[in-house]
């Protein structure tokens, strides 16, 4: 029943603000946070099983009549949902403490679930249209959850966000139109095959344009990036870590993905420029990351490069590129995840973001200093971390496809990666203490137990990477690497 | 067909007044009237149920919904548009215009195309045995807005 | 049929261009969430003509039913959310909005 991943977050949702009624804090607390331990659960125990011949396309039927829910787990939503699982479960785990003092936490977990589901229904979605839904109610319950704590600059970042996404998705629906037009079906297999056929080549250039667009500006690709560094700094810390940790990266990486490797079909010319995209966006926002002050500021920015990364990777095309990519997408997931949610700590803690203004907090709060040292270094790519095996992969893959320029581009990006990181630990973790921080204290239980879950997720594997790339990564990227092939051949109805 | 096109133009006339009209309110029920003519389009190429779902929702709830906002938001503070843009924005409109009218028809014959069969059934087959997800998308997506309605306009008990 | 498809697509394309225009010309939020519904309407337009050119009207007409479901949620939370920069601020200038800066 892989509906459940939309259906029981729907529910659970729908029944929050009654159980806001009865008790204020626990209940809600109890109902979100066990749905997700359920999702990760069923994902990542079951799912396995339910792939192991081949994809599960399941049509759902009610009293006996097949109805029109067509949905797909293949290796690469398996590996998908099971992120989403992950890191939605982290972060809502910290929201147990953190979102205490905003009030109203029935009506945030239910909006985080409805969020969480819209994710899980664009990953399992086997038609074009039904990813442009389910993008749009992800979409539309992060601009809420952006705005949460109804601050002035909470508003201005959603407002921003809302302006920028609706463009974004009407750039899609436009693309979603000319391909309809093209081949008068909306099913990934039955577009796959008919474009096959068509051999379309320039219309299928305007359209690839308009999705490229509106996924890119999802993904917040440089130059579709402006919104990102306002929306993902403003919004509450756990919904920073899953917009930065999972919404560009299933509204953006994933949807761009699946279309253009599985439905289109990667041509060079869209190789080139994915290289392009992602190459650009990895450094000029590493570049942009160094300058800033702000420590979530410049964790936005390192969003952007981080997916930069991914899409430079992807956009190589072959087997092991992908999987580079996949992989790095896993990482930066959880650990910037885990890095969002610490300087959710700090921030708490100390009432401020600004760098400057902090240091030597690691004497006051060790556990959040040493949980975001394990997120720092996973991402910046120091062995024997997680990141350090994604990139080594990336740049691997990149050299051997004959793109040397592009590796040393991928190696100049991690070295400006790990210099900022460093940066940043050392101004608000190490050197002196601050006299203002004195009476500092360490994060409440479930703040830093979320975080010390995520950072011996990196550590682990980090260390055990070879069994995660092959039990994970290598479906979702054999899956990719297909092509057109996945998805025309057997995810007929 | 003639008088489709006539409804179209009304229709874009309709909607560059929404935006250009200085007057909220006013733009607002210019906004409801493009929606309305929207819908007798629809109802005319022969897709009644969005026709009335562009009459009723659009041109109805939207409408309360953007006249309620500026109900509440107004009090006296205008907001200065730019003046620059007033001039220049026109222009640019009735260039693109005259390109889209010189180039649409030639594009679209360039745009390679599958003969399939027509469809057979009524909508709500189509709908209740072909988009299903849809609509638990739409469900969803209603979810999502109700909630963001809740969170925004929700009392602030301790804070502030 | 597919001879006046470029037809409403014409009027599709105007719709679409005077929206992003209006978008990126007008300072008042309202005017701004009026133009995202003006590009929301070529949109659905595109939509529909593009079923009825591929003579798949029932299921273009469902597209539409559930776009426009979409932007009922999306226009009321973008309005709770001016609303409330209205309180913030006291006004409804994006130019007021300027305190994060990209």
């Amino acid at each position: 029943m892989i509906i459940l991943f939309v259906v029981l977050p729907l529910v659970v949702a729908g029944l929050l603000p009654l159980a806001g009624k009865a008790s204020k804090r626990l209940l809600p607390d109890l109902l979100a946070n066990a749905t997700l331990l359920f999702l990760v659960a069923y994902a990542a125990v079951a799912g396995r099983a339910l792939i192991a011949d081949g994809p599960v396309l399941q049509q759902t039927t009610w009293l006996g009549e097949a109805l029109g829910i067509r949905l797909v787990l293949d290796g690469f939503s398996l590996f998908m949902l099971v992120v989403v699982a992950l890191v939605g479960l982290a972060a809502s785990l910290f929201s147990i403490d953190y979102m205490e003092h905003y009030g109203a936490k029935g009506n945030f977990y239910a909006l985080y679930l409805v969020m969480i589901a819209g994710m899980n229904g664009l990953v399992l979605a086997s038609d074009l249209f039904a990813v442009y839904v389910f993008l749009e109610v992800a979409a539309v319950a992060s601009y809420a959850l952006v705005a949460y704590g109804l601050g002035r600059d909470e508003l201005e970042a959603a407002f921003k966000y809302l302006m920028l996404s609706v463009v974004a998705s009407a750039f899609l629906v436009g693309g979603i139109a000319v391909v309809y037009g093209m081949t008068g079906g909306l099913d990934f297999a039955a577009v796959a095959m008919a474009l096959k056929e068509l051999n379309a080549g320039p219309a299928l250039a305007v359209a690839s344009a308009l999705f490229l667009l509106g996924f890119g500006l999802k993904a917040a690709l440089i130059p579709f990036h402006a919104w990102l560094p306002d929306a993902h700094p403003s919004a509450p810390a756990p919904i920073s870590a899953v917009l930065s940790g999972l919404l560009i990266k299933v509204s953006g990486v994933y949807a761009l993905t699946r279309v253009f490797l599985n439905v289109f079909g990667l041509t060079p010319a869209l190789s080139t420029v994915l290289l392009w995209l992602g190459a650009v966006s990895a450094v000029a926002a590493a570049f942009l990351a160094l300058g800033q002050k702000d420590i979530k500021r410049m964790l936005a920015y390192s969003s952007i490069s981080q997916v930069g990364y991914v899409v430079l990777a992807i956009g190589v095309g072959t087997p092991l590129g992908i999987a580079g990519g996949l992989f790095h997408l896993f990482n930066h997931a959880l650990a910037k995840g885990l890095l969002f949610l610490t300087s959710g700590s700090v921030q708490r803690a100390t009432g401020t973001r600004d760098l400057d203004a902090m240091g030597g907090l690691a004497k006051r709060m060790p556990v959040t200093a040493a949980t975001n040292l394990v997120g720092a270094l996973s991402i910046a790519g120091v062995p024997p971390l997680n990141g350090f095996w994604s990139k080594l992969i990336i740049i691997v893959a990149l050299v051997q496809a004959g793109h040397p320029v592009f590796a040393a581009v991928a190696v100049l990006a991690s070295v400006l990666t790990l210099w900022y990181y460093l940066l940043m630990q050392r101004k608000a973790f190490f050197g002196r203490l601050n006299e203002t921080w004195a009476a500092v204290r360490e994060a409440p239980f479930w703040m830093t137990a979320s975080t010390v879950l995520l950072a011996l997720l990196c550590v682990g594997i980090g260390i055990l990477f070879a069994s995660t790339v092959t039990t994970w990564v290598r479906p979702a990227a054999d899956v990719l690497a297909d092509g057109i092939h996945a998805v025309a051949g057997s995810w007929g109805f | 067909m003639i008088l489709q096109t006539a409804l179209l133009a009304v229709l874009v006339a309709l909607s560059v007044l929404a935006i250009a009209l200085k007057d909220l309110l006013r733009s607002a029920i210019a906004l409801a009237l493009a929606s309305l003519v929207l819908g007798i389009v629809f109802f005319r190429m022969g897709a009644p149920y969005a026709g009335v779902f562009e009459i009723s929702v659009v041109a109805g709830l939207i409408t309360v919904l953007f006249i309620l906002t500026i109900a509440l938001t107004k009090s006296g503070d205008e907001v200065r548009e730019s003046k620059l843009a007033n001039i220049v924005f026109p222009v640019v409109f009735v260039a693109f215009l005259a390109i889209d009218a010189l180039v649409m028809k030639r594009l679209m014959g360039k745009v390679p195309a599958l003969a399939r069969g027509g469809e057979a059934g009524t909508f709500g087959e189509v709908l209740w045995k072909g988009r299903t997800l849809d609509l638990v998308g739409q469900i969803a997506v209603i979810l999502a807005g109700v909630f963001a309605v809740l969170a925004l306009f929700r009392q602030r008990d301790k804070h502030e | 049929m597919s001879n006046t498809w470029y037809l409403y697509l014409f009027f599709a394309a105007a719709l679409v261009f005077a929206g992003l225009l209006g978008l990126l010309a007008k300072r008042n939020l309202i005017k701004l969430l009026i133009a995202i519904e003006i590009v929301g309407k070529g949109v659905s337009l595109l939509l529909l003509s593009t079923g009825l050119a591929k003579a798949h009207i029932l299921t273009a007409q469902a597209l539409v039913v559930t776009y426009i479901v979409i932007e009922v949620s999306l226009v009321a939370t973008a309005l709770a959310l001016i609303i409330n920069i209205r309180r913030q601020t006291g006004g409804l200038d994006i130019r007021s909005l300027t305190r994060l800066k990209g």
